[in-house]
Order: structure tokens, then C-alpha cells, then sequence
């Protein structure tokens, strides 16, 4: 899928992967993870794994890199743009999903969010363990049945909510963990940049919009590092009318969480081209930590370039690419069974504050998300726009959420 | 050429410690006499310098009670009492014919905040507010940008007013004499700048608050808070109020305000201005730039003197006291949204 990458801008589209693409597919039959590999010191390495991309857009070449330099035998299918993939990344272009499931034993799905649960439950169904670009599905309800039928199936299943491997609000989960900045009182969060191009963005209804596909990366830290929401609140302007987002475009999201922490969230699709900007603030009872993109000074170039001079691509980190760290941490997981950053219920959690969001902007008024093990309630329909007390919204529970996740 | 006629300026309480910017900048004045009165200063439960000593300590004149201030004739009072003292003494200067420079907030009701205004009205007296960050350089810049139209309309805006706890003056988190906590004290200055920026009354107010900061003090106020404001343009905005810089830091707070337009965004932090730095003990900041108490005293000052309505006037004053007591109103029904009449 080529969303906004929570670091850079987007223009690349994102691509339908159901029609296949002219290419050669690659051959040899599937045979477990790491197969003739002898698992060296690094339980990251990915020699031997196969690895089958769908979709590729512009998250697809980030991902690719990654597992390219983990060693991976890469795949990729896509309607278009798997073969300039496949040549960039020394990959094999196949021609479409049914026969990349054949050939891998992990499915990387970065494609448009709306495709997303349908292509993981192919996947699991074939046995594949699978690396789903965020949000996990359009919806709560089936970002469950996927977490349920990879559980099912015995599968790995990772949401990759990459800002939880960016180096600092890593730092900042460590300090809050650590207790140096006490109890946590107030969270803020930013997040502006570059409108994407592609139309699906601007559809509600096939899982675009700013919430869901670039606030969300926020969701998932405030819930990170403030645990489970108890209501949303949130505004858009200008409103989205008849299912079309408009850009740019700016929401504020309020969270309460179940702990009595507070969170502002905010994310804006600005004009084209405009340069991207996150930020980050948590106080706490003891003190504050924040981080702000543009105050990193790591790196700075004053020059004066020739015309025709602005195609340098930066060299890929692989201590520092936050990308490399999120694929390395399913790899490892893999090989070793142990936990990932990110779980299959915190994809399901984020989807759900994301959907009471858009609830609360067609409600005028905050949304209760249910308590861990409360049964479902009546959606928010009843209230009307000028309403003055909270309402609540249909959503998986935390405890089914929970229950599915295992 | 002859020297304006001397303008009679008396400071009325010491309990805001704005008062105490307010006097430096008014004995900078050419033109000013200054009296000071802080009567209800040695009540006050804090250990902090009040009444006489302090006035000594600024070296202004002082006098024991309002009732020597007003006897001294005063052409304009500079108010910087308790919040819910304002309008008693604001009442008082209306009834003499003097002019105001009242403290933010106006009042800590509504009803308090349009008494005044009109009391001030009838009177025909200036009613100023004290708002300086407007007269800030950095956002006279931002307001020009986009007054220009270059970067298009104005889709929202994040408002964060974060500081220290007030802890000099203990007034500040008594919820009778402030009218709340942090969502009174660190609302106005932001609710006043988006009035300004946006030339529109706000629709609806929708606030959450804890009160986790500062908890070991065990304080009857809120210390942490979010405000969601909505405009009728459809512009949104939400004001982090929260009391959340720990006490260790180099200096009080600050304020940005991260205006998000159609064509970019303007980040304005008028006090981020100076130069950081270490010492023995820790990390320094030394402030750089306009004096923003002097800017809005000039300002006063000077349509006193030429008898015209300065801004931020009454109005304005009104306007940023009903977002403040409907974001009180909102937090204590567990976030409701909260239309304005």
C-alpha cells in the first residue's frame, strides 16, 4: 500500500493486486520458514525465508529494501509495478496472489487498506504468516476475523505500526515504562504533510481518509503508551461529504483512556508537497518528553545545488531505518517464537478508535469504545449532532479484540 | 513643544504577579504617575512579598486601601486582583469615570464578564483585557501571512499554553477565587489569539481534564487539560492548557500555536525566543526580544491618551470568558459538547 509514510510525503500509487501482472513467476515448492538455512547468530536474518509482496506502491519499495537486506527471497505480485519492483529489489514478479501463496512463507500485505483483510485471510487460509501494512482492515469487526483466523491457523499475524520501531518514541515507551516521568497526565500528538495522490485515500468506504490511514499511526502510540481508550472525540474540517474526504484536510482527536490520561491528536493532509512534520509531547506527574521533526539536527545540507541535482536517494540504514526494525522484529519472532512489538489486538484497537472517531465526527459528540469484556452496544445513530451527553459506538470489545489476538 | 499632560495610573492588587511586569513597564513610561494598592495582600495564605514590601521592592508609591487609589484620582487603573475580584473593582472604576486594563481572565462567569463590559460602556471608559501575547511580533507576522491569503484559509489550529504550576501565588488553584485550574488560567491566552486570527465567536466548546500533575498536592482544580473549540467557518482547534512543564524547568512555560492552512502550516512560539544554555545547576534560559507586558501597557496607555477603544477590549473579553466556563461546564459533564447561546 502506498500510504504516507509516517516519515516522508507520498505520490505513488497504490495498486490493486486481484488482476495479475505479466511476469515470470518464480517456481519451487513451499516448505517451512528458513528452509536450508542454518539459523546463524542473528535470529533476524531472513536467508532462506520466502517472502511474497502484494501490492506495489510506494510502501512496497521500503518493505522490499528491508527484506532484501535481511537476506529474503523476495516475490511480488501486483496490477501493476510488480516487475519494476522485482528488478529494483532482485525479486520474481509473479502473476497474481493464488500464485505467490504458493511460493512463500510470509505474505507482506501493501496494498490498499480496503484489500487488506480479504488477502490476509487468503493468506492464513493457505497457512502463511503474514505482515500486514496498518491499519490491519477497513473495519474492527474484520480486523478481528483476521486476528482470529491466523490464531486459528497457527500463523503469525503483525500489524506493522511502524512509528513503534522510529528510534525516539521507542525512547519516549522507555521512559514512561522506566517511571521517569511519573504518572502520565497529558499525551499530544502531531502528524502533517503532503496530501497522497491516489484516489482511494479520499474514500471513507475503501478505508481511506486522514484518521484511519495517517492518524492512525498516532492511535497507536497514544494507546502504546497510555493504554486502552475509554472515549473518543473528534472533529474534521472540511467535513467529508458523501463518502469524498476533501484536501487538504485537518482533524483533532481527543482520546480518554481507561487510566484518566488525556490525548490530542492531530493530523492534516496539506497542499502537495508540503514537507512532513510529526511531533510528540508526554508529561507526566515527574516530567516531559517530546520529540519534534522539525528540530532534528542530525543532518542538515546548506548548499547551493545545480538544477537537475534532486534525485539523490538516501542510503538505507539499516541500524536506523525504523522499516529495517519492524521487519527484523517479525523475523526474529518468527524464527524464535517470541512476542512483536505490535500484536495482532493492537491493530484490531487502533482500527476501532479509528472507526469511534469517524462516529463521533458524523455524531457531533464523544463515543464510548466498550470496556475490556463489556458486551457490544448499540451504535451511535440515536444522537443527534447538538446531543450534550457521550455516545457509544458498536465496536469490537478490547476482550474479544484480546481473546482474538491469541 | 510641551510634555503630555501627566497620566495618573494606579495599580490596583498585587495578586496576579503580572502586577509586578505591569509597574515596570509603566514606571519605563514618560508621562506616567503610578500608585500601587494591595490591600487584600496580607491575606493572602502564600509567603510570597505583597502590599507595601513589595511596592517598596518595585519602587512605586503606595497606598493602604482602593478607597486612597481612587481618592488620588486616577485617570486608568491597571486591575491584577483575583479573577472573581475583577468585576467589584472594574464596577468601581466605571463608577468614577476611570479607565480599566483589567487582568485575564475578565471574570470567572459569564454574567460577571458582560456586567463589566457594560458597566464600562455606560460609563464611557476604555475596558481593556490583558492579553499580550497578541502584541507578540512573531504572531503579528503569522497574522500577516495569513491575512495575505498566500497560504489559503485556515483549516485548524492546536493551541498549547503549558507552563509550571503557579505555585507563588496560592489564589491560582483555589477554585473560588481563580474559577478553576488550568483550564481557566491557560485557555484565554490561546481562546484570545484565535479570536484574533479568526475574527469569528466560537460554536461549540468540548473539554477534558485530570488532574494527575501536580497530584501530590492534592489541589481542588484541574492541572491537566484539552479544549476542542469549533467556529462557524468549520475552522477546529483544540488548546492544551495543562500545567505539565515540571518544576525543574528553566523558565515558566510558553505558548505555539501550530496553525494548519490549506497551503502549509505557521508554527508561532513567541517566547521561544533567547538563548539556552547550562549552568551548575542545570539548564538556563535566558529570554530574547519584545517585552510584551511593555506592548500591551503602551497600547493602553495610549488610547487612554488619545481617547480611542484599544483591542483586546471588552468584547473580547466576554467572548474568551464563555469558552473558558463552557470548557469548565464540558469537563464536568464528562466531555459533553457544549454549544454557546
Amino acid at each position: 500500500m502506498s500510504d504516507a509514510l509516517p516519515h516522508q510525503g507520498t505520490g505513488r500509487a497504490g495498486t490493486d493486486p486481484s488482476a495479475g501482472a505479466r511476469a515470470s513467476a518464480g517456481t519451487g515448492a513451499s516448505a517451512g520458514p528458513f528452509a536450508g538455512t542454518s539459523a546463524g547468530t542473528d535470529p533476524s536474518r531472513a536467508e532462506g525465508l520466502r517472502v511474497g509482496l502484494v501490492g506495489a506502491g510506494g510502501i512496497s519499495r521500503v518493505h522490499a529494501d528491508a527484506w532484501r537486506a535481511l537476506g529474503a527471497t523476495g516475490f511480488v505480485t501486483s496490477v501493476q509495478g510488480a516487475e519494476a519492483i522485482a528488478s529494483e529489489y532482485g525479486f520474481a514478479a509473479v502473476p497474481d496472489v493464488d500464485a505467490l501463496l504458493d511460493l512463500v512463507d510470509v505474505v507482506d500485505i501493501v496494498t490498499p487498506s480496503s484489500t487488506h483483510a480479504d488477502l490476509a485471510l487468503r493468506a492464513i487460509a493457505k497457512g502463511r504468516h503474514v505482515v500486514c501494512e496498518k491499519p490491519l482492515a477497513a473495519t474492527a469487526a474484520e480486523a478481528a476475523r483476521v486476528a482470529r483466523a491466523a490464531a486459528a491457523a497457527g500463523v503469525r499475524l503483525f500489524p506493522a505500526h511502524v512509528v513503534r520501531y522510529f528510534g525516539e518514541y521507542k525512547a519516549i515507551k522507555d521512559a514512561i515504562d522506566a517511571g521517569r516521568i511519573g504518572t502520565v497526565a497529558v499525551q499530544r500528538f502531531s502528524r502533517a504533510g503532503s496530501a497522497p495522490r491516489t484516489p482511494w485515500f479520499f474514500s471513507e468506504s475503501a478505508g481511506g481518509g486522514v484518521v484511519r490511514d495517517l492518524m492512525i499511526h498516532d492511535i497507536d502510540q497514544a494507546v502504546w503508551f497510555a493504554g486502552p481508550v475509554a472515549s473518543v472525540y473528534a472533529v474534521q474540517n472540511p467535513p467529508t461529504v458523501d463518502d469524498r474526504v476533501p484536501a487538504p484536510v485537518t482533524a483533532h482527536v481527543v482520546l480518554t483512556h481507561r487510566s484518566g490520561v488525556i490525548s490530542h491528536l492531530h493530523a492534516s493532509w496539506v497542499a502537495e508537497g508540503m514537507p512532513f512534520r510529526t511531533s510528540v509531547e508526554v508529561s507526566g506527574s515527574e516530567g516531559r518528553v517530546r520529540h519534534d521533526s522539525a528540530e532534528e539536527n542530525v543532518l542538515r545540507t546548506d548548499a547551493v545545488l545545480s538544477e537537475g541535482s534532486t534525485d539523490y536517494l538516501p542510503p538505507m540504514s539499516p541500524q536506523e531505518s525504523p522499516y529495517y526494525a519492524e521487519i527484523a522484529d517479525f523475523v526474529a519472532a518468527l524464527r524464535t517464537g517470541g512476542e512483536l512489538r505490535v500484536s495482532p489486538a493492537d491493530g484490531i484497537e487502533a482500527v476501532a478508535i479509528a472507526e469511534a472517531a469517524y462516529a463521533s465526527i458524523a455524531a457531533g459528540a464523544p463515543v464510548a469504545l466498550p470496556a475490556p469484556g463489556e458486551p457490544l452496544i448499540a451504535p451511535a445513530t440515536a444522537v443527534s449532532p447538538a446531543a450534550v451527553t457521550p455516545a457509544t459506538v458498536s465496536a469490537v470489545s478490547a476482550a474479544e479484540a484480546e481473546e482474538a489476538a491469541r | 513643544m510641551t510634555a503630555p499632560a501627566p497620566l495618573r495610573v494606579a495599580v490596583l492588587s498585587f495578586a496576579h504577579t503580572h502586577a509586578l511586569s505591569y509597574v515596570h513597564a509603566l514606571r519605563m513610561m514618560p508621562g506616567v504617575e503610578l500608585i500601587a494598592a494591595d490591600p487584600d495582600g496580607a491575606a493572602a495564605p502564600d509567603q510570597a512579598p505583597r502590599g507595601a514590601e513589595l511596592a517598596a521592592e518595585l519602587d512605586v508609591d503606595y497606598v493602604d486601601s482602593y478607597d486612597d487609589a481612587f481618592a488620588w484620582g486616577p485617570d486608568a487603573v491597571v486591575i491584577a486582583a483575583e479573577n472573581s475580584r475583577h468585576r467589584a473593582l472594574v464596577e468601581r472604576a466605571a463608577g468614577a469615570g476611570v479607565h480599566v486594563l483589567c487582568e485575564k481572565p475578565l471574570a470567572t462567569t459569564v454574567e460577571d464578564a458582560v456586567a463589566m463590559r457594560e458597566a464600562c460602556e455606560r460609563a464611557g471608559v476604555v475596558l481593556m483585557v490583558a492579553y499580550p501575547v497578541r502584541f507578540a511580533p512573531a504572531f503579528r507576522d503569522a497574522l500577516a501571512q495569513l491575512r495575505s491569503g498566500r497560504l489559503g484559509r485556515v483549516l485548524g489550529v492546536t493551541g498549547i499554553n503549558n507552563g509550571k504550576l503557579p505555585q507563588d501565588r496560592a489564589w491560582f488553584t483555589d477554585p473560588e477565587l481563580a474559577g478553576g485550574g488550568a483550564l481557566v488560567d491557560h485557555v484565554v491566552h490561546c481562546a484570545d489569539l484565535l479570536d484574533e486570527l479568526l475574527g469569528e465567536r466560537a460554536e461549540t466548546v468540548r473539554a477534558v481534564s485530570n488532574r494527575f500533575l501536580h497530584a501530590e498536592r492534592d489541589l481542588a482544580v484541574e492541572t491537566g487539560g484539552l479544549v476542542t473549540v469549533r467556529y462557524p467557518s468549520g475552522v477546529v482547534a483544540t488548546i492544551d492548557c495543562s500545567w505539565s512543564w515540571p518544576m525543574s524547568s528553566a523558565t515558566w512555560g510558553g505558548l505555539t500555536l501550530q496553525i494548519v492552512a490549506e497551503r502549509g502550516t505557521i508554527t508561532v512560539s513567541p517566547f521561544a525566543k533567547g538563548v539556552a544554555g547550562h549552568d551548575a545547576r542545570g539548564e538556563t534560559w535566558a529570554p530574547v526580544g519584545a517585552d510584551l507586558d511593555a506592548l500591551l501597557l503602551a497600547e493602553f496607555v495610549a488610547a487612554v491618551r488619545e481617547g480611542r477603544a484599544p483591542q483586546p477590549d471588552g468584547a473580547v473579553g466576554v467572548r474568551t470568558v464563555e469558552i473558558v466556563t463552557a470548557a469548565l461546564a464540558s469537563a464536568a459533564q464528562d466531555g459533553a459538547v457544549v454549544p454557546l447561546p
